[in-house]
């Protein structure tokens, strides 16, 4: 993929981003801040659907924009074929796995398999 | 740059006091940009917690919610403000707002792109992150 399509990519998931975790952490504030991460309150959330949904766009939303990050500071540090290559599928099977493990959070609560 | 600051490295390179508050800005993205990705990872496995119930949701919270787990959210509030609206000047430069009109490079060879207007986003961005630190130290601890 282009270097500029990459960077379209890592700008719009950011402003994505910057709107659901705006509206993710207001959530925190309706109630108060401790009696918000009350298992009870936290069960609640991740149950309805639409913050569910919303909780997995900004888990891929922020991934995506986390580790493409972490792969231009790399090159930035340090230029080459190999290591290249190496730092950009370091970084995808990365976003990769924390995808799959957040998602396995957000469906196993879901659809209540505590 | 002289042959001396080459051999710096990347010391010479991160070195916030020599290029002035760009230098800074460009700094403090990428440290708050690597600082944000590894509290998201422990944000992740933190909630994933709840998959142990109430009482492993429980006894993981109280390993959070202390003062020093206060202080450390309210660094990762600061630097969410911080990497956001430099983000936000950052994308806006790259879309060529903000950065002048090109023109003839003469002596001292100024960078149109590091004017005033770029200089108050920087201000701006490390402003507001300390505002918003505040606020979440009042939250946090206020209750």
């Amino acid at each position: 993929m282009r270097e500029s399509t990459i960077m379209k990519i890592h700008y719009g998931t950011a402003l994505a981003a910057v709107a659901l975790v705006a509206v993710h952490i207001l959530m925190r504030l309706t109630q108060g801040f401790a009696e918000s991460l009350e298992y009870e309150s936290v069960l609640a959330n991740y149950k309805f659907i639409p913050y569910a949904i919303m909780l997995e766009l900004i888990l891929i939303l922020l991934a995506v924009h986390g580790f493409n990050g972490l792969r231009v500071i790399l090159i930035e540090l340090k230029q080459g074929k190999m290591y290249e290559k190496a730092v950009s599928y370091g970084c995808f099977v990365a976003m990769i796995g924390l995808i799959v493990y957040g998602s396995r959070t957000i469906i196993m609560t879901n659809i209540g398999m505590i | 740059m002289t042959s001396d600051e080459h051999k710096e490295g990347i010391r010479g390179m991160a070195n916030p006091r020599r290029y002035g508050i760009e230098r800074v800005a460009y700094l403090l993205m990428r440290l708050s940009g690597l600082g944000l990705l590894a509290y998201f990872v422990a944000h992740i496995y933190e909630t994933s917690n709840i998959l142990r119930g109430q009482v492993g949701w429980d006894e993981f919270l109280e390993l959070t919610q202390t003062t020093e787990g206060h202080i450390f959210l309210t660094v990762v509030i600061g630097m969410c403000v911080f990497h956001t609206v430099n983000g936000v000047r950052v994308m806006l430069g790259h879309g060529g707002v903000g950065v002048g009109k090109p023109g003839r490079p003469d002596y001292p060879y100024d960078p149109a792109s590091q004017n005033y207007r770029h200089k108050i986003g920087i201000y701006s961005a490390i402003v507001l992150a300390a505002a918003a630190m505040m606020y979440g130290l009042a939250v946090m601890f206020g209750e």
